[in-house]
């Protein structure tokens, strides 16, 4: 026994399917138009923004600075005038505005180096690392306070006062250590003789060789 | 995402069980819904069945709205999609020989095999003359090669060439299809009908 409701209204059904088709197509006329996002999510970026792996500390920097640890790029995201100033030793300079063209993009997104951004505090550095971020670069580091840190730990270290505890005096003769290392010259009291100024090297930018993009597999069709 | 095999989510070994896996439905599709008839196929030119004309042209819109949402939602880089490079003299000489095989035999070469697959002699000679075209082919393929490589456009669509927004493209093509099919009925009521 068929129903005879049913039958009626199969009896419209190819106009029901045309009317679905076209509104379905007409769906795409009407959809909002909107690029789309490119990088990470947002949760995932807010997490890494609050991790502490965020930052490194100068006398981490210094550290590893000085046992000429191969696998950091420090990128100087200051004006070139700064740059050409005084810059850590091996910085490259990738001015900020262009830091994501793509003749400085492969230095900085690949996963064999420890990227270290670094500014005059940490302003300029913290953006270029949150917009490097969300587009998913691996391995990006903020140098913690920036050259003002440097210079106020590192290049002239605060001396400890007597009643401080004795890594205070620690981190201080490391950091004594560190700055005789890139160049300050401390005048000895007991011995008259003038220890000769290392001079400042301002090394040449790495050669770096950019990570190669993995080549998307042709793709092959047919009838 | 998407698509799969390129960007490494399904090894591209599978790409062959893949094509065997669509094609054993395929086939199975065209012979459930009678297009291994010549009789069916050869109707569109005829006037007493739209069939052939009404399913492929529902099959490329269903895919091609399918894919632009799916474009639209970031499931498919519609970018990194195979698009075949146009011949222009290639395609309008080959596409006059194979619509004159089509109108004389009633076959297109995939539903000669489904239909070769099910017995049909006709189909048999069929799928024996292509093979004989594509002997010739290669034997003259000197002769033919100027044609087959030449007038080559690159892998152009039509949205690149008229410079159009593919959703409105789409939008109108669909309401044009739509029309032609309820033409197409108005055709096949009029003709006499023909039992096959």
């Amino acid at each position: 026994m068929l129903n005879r409701n049913l039958v009626k209204f199969l009896s419209f059904r190819y106009v029901i399917l045309a009317v679905v088709f076209v509104i379905l197509a007409g769906g795409l006329v009407v959809l909002p138009k909107f690029n789309p996002v490119k990088g990470i999510e947002p949760t995932q970026l807010l997490n890494d923004a609050i991790s502490p792996e965020r930052y490194i500390s100068t006398d981490e920097l210094a550290d590893r600075l000085i046992n000429q640890d191969p696998s950091i790029l420090l990128i100087d995201v200051r004006s070139k005038a700064d740059y050409d100033k005084y810059a850590l030793p091996g910085a490259l300079h990738v001015p900020f505005k262009s830091m994501w063209n793509d003749e400085f993009d492969a230095y900085i997104d690949q996963d064999d180096f420890d990227v270290i951004f670094y500014s005059n505090d940490n302003l300029t550095a913290d953006q270029a690392w949150i917009l490097s971020k969300r587009l998913d670069y691996k391995n990006i580091h903020v140098l913690k306070g920036g050259m003002n840190e440097w210079y106020r730990t590192i290049i002239n270290p605060e001396k400890p006062e007597e009643i401080m505890a004795s890594n205070a005096y620690d981190l201080y003769a490391f950091r004594k250590a560190a700055s005789m290392f890139f160049g300050v010259a401390y005048p000895q009291k007991s011995a008259p003789i003038k220890v000769q100024p290392k001079p400042v090297v301002v090394s040449k930018p790495k050669v770096i060789v950019p990570k190669k993009k993995k080549k998307k597999m042709p793709v092959e069709g047919g009838c | 995402m998407g698509p799969l095999i390129p960007n490494d989510i399904i090894p591209m070994e599978w790409n062959s069980v893949i094509a065997l896996i669509i094609g054993i439905f395929f086939g199975f599709i065209l012979e459930a819904s009678g297009f291994s008839s010549s009789r069916k196929l050869a109707g569109v030119f005829y006037g007493y069945d739209f069939a052939v004309l009404k399913v492929f042209f529902t099959a490329a819109l269903v895919s091609v709205i399918g894919i632009l949402y799916l474009d639209y939602l970031g499931y498919v880089d519609m970018s990194m999609l195979y698009v075949h490079p146009t011949y222009l003299w290639g395609a309008i000489i080959g596409g006059m020989i194979m619509g004159i095989g089509f109108v004389s035999a009633g076959f297109c070469p995939g539903t000669s095999l489904c239909a070769v697959a099910i017995g049909k002699i006709d189909a048999i000679v069929y799928v024996l003359g292509i093979m004989v075209g594509i002997f010739v082919f290669a034997t003259f393929y000197d002769f033919f090669e100027p044609l087959y490589d030449g007038y080559n456009y690159g892998n152009i669509t039509l949205m690149d060439s008229f410079n159009i927004n593919p959703y409105w493209f789409v939008f109108l093509f669909t309401i044009a299809a739509v029309l032609i099919f309820a033409g197409a009925d108005l055709i096949r009521k009029r003709v006499k009908k023909v039992f096959y």
